[in-house]
C-alpha cells in the first residue's frame, strides 16, 4: 500500500499555501490543485489519501466534482471547505455519502483530526477493496458446474439435495465440493458463506 | 258556348299587345308633300291655260278691233266722199235743192247713221235740210256753241271737220261732220252730216261683234260719249282701246270683250283644287290625329301591359289563374321559380297539376274543389307541394276571384308564399333566443337591465335573480340593488342625461362590496340603447369575493416575500462579505497554526517561519482592504437633495398609494396651498416616508365604516424655512403610551409590522434637518406632522 497524500483543491493561492504550510508542518504528503478541472485532469484510480475540497469555486464547484469523481469510481474521502452560508449545500453532499465538511474559518485541530479520520477510512476502504478483489479473482477460477453446486451448498442443501436439483450423482457433488473449498481457499462452510457475500 | 267565350277572353286578357312600331317620323308628312305639289302644279296648269286663252283672246280682240277700226273709218270717209261730191257740185253752182233734197236723202236713207245733210250759211243758218222730214234739225236754226265753233274752224282751215260730239235730242250723242265750200276764194256755206254717234256703231259693227265686246266711246277727254254696255275696261278684262282719228276731232272706241259664262269661271279650276287640297289636307290631318290618338293608346296598353308583367314577374309572390274549370291560365314566374315548372309546363293544365305531391293528392283535390265552389278561407290554405325536383315545400295559397272588365267572374285567381323559409326563421328564431336565455342564464354574473330613468329592471339572469330575489323584473331597481349598487356620485356620467348619440356609455366600473351579504362584486354598468330604442343601464356584477380573497393573501405574501428577499439580499450581502473575509483569516489562521506546530516539534527552520508569517500579515492587510471597501459602498448612498414641487412627490406618491386606498375603500384627500415654494429634499427617501404614514394611515384604519375611512394629506408653511406635512386618519388612534414608543425601532402596534418604519422616517426628516411628530385628535385618529426644509432663494 502506497502513502497517502492530501489533495488539495481550492481557487485561493493564500489557502492553498497556507494549508500546505500546516499540513506539512504535520508530516502529510500535500499536493494542490488550483482548480477542480486541474484535479479531474490528473486523476487517477491508484490515488490514495483524501481530499480537501472547497466549495466555492468560480467553474465547476466542490460539488460538481464530487459528482464527477463518483461516476468515474473515485473512493477518496472528501472534506467540503464551506463558507458561511453554504451549510445547505454542505448538507446536501454529506447526504451524498463518503464525505465530511468544515466550516471556514475553522480551527486547525478540527481540520487535522478530520483528516486523520479521512485516511483511517480510506486505508480501510483501499484494504476491503483489495481482499474483495482476491475473492474475485478465487470465483473466477471456479467452472460452471462448480459455480452452480458452490450457490446451492451456500444456500444450505445437503449434498443429496443439490444432487437431485442438478440431476448428477451425490459422488459428483462431493467432488464439486471439495474443488470449490479448495479454489476458494476456505476450510469451513462457515468461511465459504463469508466470501460469498462479502462480493455479492 | 258562353263558357268557350268566357275561356277565350280569359286567354285573351293573357296576350301580349302588338309590338311597338317602329316610329318614322318624318313620314307623315309625305301625303302634305304630294298634295301640296299636286296643289300647285294644278294651279299652274289652270293659270297657263287662263293665260293662254286670254292671250288668243287679246288676239281676236286685236283683230276685232283692226277691222272694226278699218270699217268705222272708210265709213267716215264715205260720208266725206259724199259731202265733198255735193260741195263741189255747188261750187260750180250745178246742185239745185231738188238734186240735194234727192241725192241727200237718198245717201241718209242708205246710211242709218247719217241723220240729216244739211247746208247752212256761213253764219251758221240752217238753209237745206235733206231729207225734209229729218227731225233733228230744221230749217232756219241757227247753229250755236259747240257746233257753230266748229264750223267757224272748218272755214277757218277750209278742211272737213268733226265737231265735238253734242247731245241731240232725238239722235243721242251725235256729231256734226262740217265741209266748208268755197266759191273763188269766198266761203258760200257748208255741207253737214249729223250722224248718231250710236247708229254709227250700230250700223258699221255686225251684231255679232257687239254681242261679243262692250263698245265705249270716248272722247278727246276720255269722257264716255256712249256706251252699249256697262262694262267698264278693267286690267282683269280683254280690252283695247281703238281711237279714230277724225280731222277735228279725236274719238276713242273703248273694246271690252265680254266672257263667255262669266269672269268667274276662270277661277272654278283654281278654286276646285284649292278646295280639294283643303279637304284632303283636312282628312290627312284627321287621319294622322287618329293614327296618333292609336299609338298613344297601344303606347299606354302597352306600358300597362309591361307595368303588369313587371309587377307579376317580380313578385316573390307566385300567382296563378284558372278558369272557373280549374284550368291553368297564367302563371308568373315565381310561381314557375317555386314549383320549378315552366309556363308552358302549366299553363292550360287541369288538376291534378304536376307540382301535387302524389300523398298530398286527396287534400289538394279537396282544397281545389273547395276553392273553386268559392269557399276558400281568407287565411288561405296552407299546404305541401312539390317542385320539379321532387322536393316538398310548405305554402300558403289564398284564392280570390279573377273578374274581367264586364264584372263577369271568369275564374280564380290565386297567391302562393313559400313559407318554408319564414317556418324556418321563426324555428331559428326561438332556438336562437333558447340559447341565449342559456347563456345569458349560465353566466355566473348577474346580469340585468334596466331603464335608465324609471329604473324599471326589464331583464334579469338567474345568477341576478339569485342574489336579488326571483320577482325583480318590472320592480324598481335602485331598491331592488340598493344593497350592491354604485352611488350616483361614483358614475361617470348621470345616467338622465345621457343623449341617445352617447350611447353606448361606459357608467361605472369598479368593486363593490354587497352591503348585506358582504360579498364583493365587479360591477360593470353601461348605457346603452335597449331592443325597443330607450336608453338602458346593463349592470354586469361578477362575484369576486374569492378572487379578492385570493388578492389580499397574494399582497400579504407578496409583502412577505418583499421583506425576505430583503432579508435574503442582505444575508448574501453578509455571506459575501464572510467568504471573502474567510479566506484571509482561514489563511492568517492556517500559517499560525503551522508555525505554532513546527515550534513546539522544534524541527523549524527560521526562514521558513518569517516566510509564514509574512504571507499572514500579507493576508491580515487583504482583510483590511475588503473591510474598507465595504465602508466606501456604504458611503456611496448620500441622500441626493434637490428643488422638487411638493404635489408632485405627493402625485407620485399616491399612484403607490392609491392601489392600497382602492382595496380598502379609503378616500384620499390632498389639499396643499398652489404657492407653496419648492421644497429640497431627497425625492425617493419623502416619498418612503410619506408612503409609510399613508399606509400606516390606512391599516390604522382597517377597523373605520368604509364611509369613514378618509385619510387627508395637508400642506402648509410654517415659516420662511420651513412646510409642515400633515397625514391624518380616522382610525383607532393611540394611546399615552404608545405615542411615546413608536419612534423607537423594533417598537410595533402592528401584527405583522417590523418596528423599524417609523424610526427609519424619523431618521430620515432628522437627516433633512426636519422633525416628525404625531398628535392623537380627540375626535379620533392620528395626525403625523413632519417638517422639511424649502428652497432659500425661493422667498417670496
Amino acid at each position: 500500500m502506497s502513502e497517502q497524500t492530501i489533495y488539495i483543491v481550492d481557487d485561493d493561492e493564500a489557502m492553498r499555501d497556507s494549508l500546505t504550510w500546516l499540513l506539512e508542518g504535520e508530516g502529510y504528503r500535500v499536493s494542490c490543485f488550483d482548480a477542480a478541472e486541474t484535479f479531474l485532469g490528473t486523476w487517477h484510480a491508484g490515488m490514495h489519501g483524501c481530499l480537501v475540497l472547497d466549495v466555492r469555486m468560480p467553474e465547476m464547484s466542490g460539488l460538481e466534482l464530487h459528482e464527477k469523481l463518483d461516476t468515474l469510481g473515485s473512493h477518496l474521502p472528501i472534506i467540503f471547505v464551506t463558507g458561511h452560508g453554504d451549510v445547505p449545500m454542505a448538507v446536501a453532499a454529506l447526504q451524498r455519502g463518503a464525505c465530511d465538511f468544515i466550516e471556514k474559518p475553522f480551527h486547525n485541530e478540527d481540520l487535522l483530526s478530520r483528516i486523520e479520520r479521512a485516511l483511517e477510512l480510506e486505508n480501510q476502504l483501499a484494504a476491503r477493496q483489495q481482499r474483495d478483489g482476491a475473492i474475485s479473482r478465487r470465483l473466477e477460477q471456479l467452472t460452471q458446474r462448480e459455480r452452480e453446486v458452490m450457490q446451492l451448498v451456500v444456500t444450505g442443501l445437503l449434498n443429496k439435495q443439490i444432487a437431485d436439483e442438478l440431476g448428477i450423482s451425490m459422488k459428483t457433488v462431493e467432488a464439486h465440493r471439495a474443488r470449490v473449498m479448495e479454489k476458494m481457499g476456505v476450510r469451513t462452510l462457515a468461511e465459504l458463506v463469508k466470501a460469498v457475500m462479502t462480493v455479492t | 258556348m258562353f263558357a268557350l267565350d268566357q275561356g277565350e277572353k280569359n286567354r285573351f286578357m293573357f296576350v301580349r299587345p302588338p309590338p311597338r312600331q317602329p316610329r318614322h317620323t318624318r313620314l307623315w308628312l309625305a301625303p302634305y308633300f304630294a298634295i301640296g305639289i299636286f296643289a300647285v302644279a294644278m294651279l299652274v296648269v289652270t293659270a297657263l291655260l287662263q293665260w293662254r286663252e286670254q292671250d288668243t283672246a287679246l288676239s281676236a280682240l286685236e283683230g276685232d278691233m283692226h277691222w272694226a277700226e278699218r270699217t268705222i273709218e272708210a265709213r267716215l270717209h264715205a260720208h266725206q266722199d259724199f259731202l265733198t261730191e255735193l260741195g263741189r257740185e255747188q261750187e260750180f253752182r250745178q246742185l239745185d235743192y231738188e238734186s240735194f233734197q234727192v241725192r241727200a236723202s237718198r245717201y241718209v236713207r242708205d246710211n242709218p247713221e247719217i241723220e240729216a245733210i244739211i247746208w247752212v250759211s256761213t253764219s251758221g243758218k240752217v238753209e237745206w235740210v235733206a231729207p225734209h222730214e229729218a227731225t233733228a234739225t230744221f230749217v232756219g236754226e241757227q247753229l250755236t256753241g259747240e257746233r257753230l265753233a266748229a264750223l267757224e274752224e272748218a272755214f277757218r282751215i277750209l278742211r272737213p271737220v268733226f265737231s265735238p260730239d253734242y247731245s241731240n235730242a232725238a239722235l243721242g250723242r251725235s256729231n256734226d261732220l262740217i265741209l266748208p265750200i268755197q266759191q273763188g276764194s269766198s266761203d258760200i256755206g257748208a255741207f253737214i252730216a249729223l250722224q248718231s254717234l250710236e247708229s254709227l256703231l250700230r250700223v258699221t259693227l255686225p251684231a255679232t261683234f257687239t254681242t261679243r265686246y262692250s263698245l265705249t266711246v270716248v272722247d278727246a277727254n276720255d269722257r264716255v260719249v256712249l256706251s252699249n254696255s256697262s262694262i267698264s275696261p278693267t286690267e282683269r278684262k280683254i280690252s283695247g282701246t281703238i281711237s279714230l282719228d277724225l280731222p277735228q276731232n279725236r274719238l276713242g272706241l273703248n273694246i271690252v270683250a265680254y266672257r263667255g259664262g262669266g269672269a268667274w269661271l276662270a277661277f272654278v279650276p283654281a278654286a276646285l283644287i284649292l278646295v280639294l287640297t283643303l279637304i284632303a289636307t283636312i282628312t290627312l290631318i284627321q287621319l294622322r290625329r287618329h293614327a296618333l290618338r292609336r299609338a298613344e293608346t297601344e303606347e299606354q296598353l302597352r306600358a300597362a301591359y309591361a307595368f303588369r308583367q313587371a309587377m307579376s314577374q317580380s313578385l316573390i309572390t307566385g300567382m296563378r289563374a284558372i278558369d272557373l274549370e280549374g284550368r291553368i291560365t297564367f302563371v308568373n314566374a315565381a310561381f314557375c321559380r317555386m314549383t320549378g315548372f315552366d309556363e308552358s309546363e302549366l299553363v292550360g293544365i287541369k288538376p291534378p297539376y304536376p307540382y301535387w305531391p302524389p300523398e298530398e293528392f286527396e287534400k289538394l283535390q279537396y282544397n281545389i274543389d273547395t276553392a273553386l265552389a268559392g269557399r276558400a278561407p281568407s287565411g288561405g290554405f296552407e299546404m305541401r307541394i312539390m317542385r320539379k325536383s321532387g322536393e316538398r315545400f310548405d305554402v300558403r295559397l289564398y284564392f280570390s276571384p279573377l273578374i274581367d272588365a264586364d264584372g263577369v267572374q271568369i275564374g280564380w285567381i290565386a297567391s302562393m308564399n313559400d313559407i318554408t323559409e319564414p317556418k324556418r326563421v321563426r324555428v331559428e328564431l326561438e332556438r336562437a333566443h333558447e340559447r341565449f336565455a342559456t347563456v345569458i342564464d349560465g353566466l355566473d354574473s348577474a346580469v340585468h337591465v334596466a331603464d335608465a330613468d324609471s329604473n324599471e329592471i326589464l331583464f334579469a339572469n338567474r345568477s341576478f335573480r339569485n342574489i336579488f330575489g326571483h320577482d325583480t323584473v318590472g320592480r324598481n331597481s335602485a331598491v331592488v340593488t340598493a344593497a350592491c349598487r354604485p352611488s350616483p356620485e361614483a358614475l361617470q356620467v348621470a345616467p338622465g342625461e345621457l343623449k341617445p348619440e352617447d350611447l353606448p356609455c361606459e357608467l361605472f366600473d369598479g368593486e363593490i362590496q354587497h352591503v348585506l351579504s358582504g360579498h364583493w362584486y365587479h360591477v360593470h354598468e353601461r348605457a346603452i340603447r335597449w331592443v325597443d330604442g330607450r336608453t338602458v343601464r346593463v349592470q354586469i356584477a361578477a362575484d369576486i369575493t374569492e378572487r379578492k380573497h385570493f388578492d389580499d393573501i397574494n399582497l400579504q405574501q407578496q409583502k412577505r416575500l418583499e421583506q425576505t428577499s430583503r432579508l435574503i439580499t442582505m444575508g448574501e450581502m453578509a455571506s459575501s462579505l464572510a467568504h471573502e473575509l474567510n479566506q484571509p483569516l482561514s489563511a492568517i489562521a492556517n500559517y499560525c497554526a503551522g508555525c505554532i506546530k513546527r515550534m513546539q516539534s522544534g524541527n523549524y527552520q527560521l526562514d521558513d517561519l518569517l516566510a509564514a508569517m509574512q504571507k499572514a500579515g500579507e493576508q491580515a492587510e487583504r482583510a483590511g482592504k475588503i473591510i474598507r471597501r465595504m465602508r466606501d459602498m456604504v458611503k456611496k448612498s448620500d441622500p441626493n437633495r434637490q428643488p422638487v414641487h411638493l404635489a408632485e412627490l405627493i402625485d407620485e406618491t399616491r399612484a403607490f398609494a392609491d392601489i392600497e386606498a382602492q382595496r380598502t375603500s379609503t378616500q384620499l384627500v390632498v389639499d396643499i396651498p398652489e404657492n407653496l415654494p419648492k421644497i429640497v429634499v431627497d425625492r425617493i427617501m419623502i416619498e418612503q416616508v410619506l408612503l409609510n404614514l399613508i399606509k400606516n394611515g390606512i391599516e390604522a384604519m382597517h377597523g373605520t365604516p368604509i364611509d369613514r375611512r378618509r385619510l387627508s394629506i395637508e400642506a402648509r408653511r410654517i415659516d420662511e424655512r420651513l412646510v409642515e406635512v400633515s397625514v391624518t386618519d380616522q382610525g383607532h388612534g393611540m394611546v399615552d403610551g404608545d405615542i411615546e414608543k413608536i419612534f423607537a425601532p423594533f417598537y410595533t402596534t402592528k401584527a405583522e409590522g417590523m418596528g423599524i418604519g417609523l424610526a427609519i422616517c424619523r431618521s430620515i426628516i432628522e437627516f433633512h434637518q426636519g422633525r416628525l411628530w404625531v398628535e392623537t385628535r380627540r375626535e379620533g385618529g392620528t395626525t403625523f406632522r413632519f417638517t422639511v426644509p424649502i428652497e432659500e432663494d425661493a422667498d417670496e
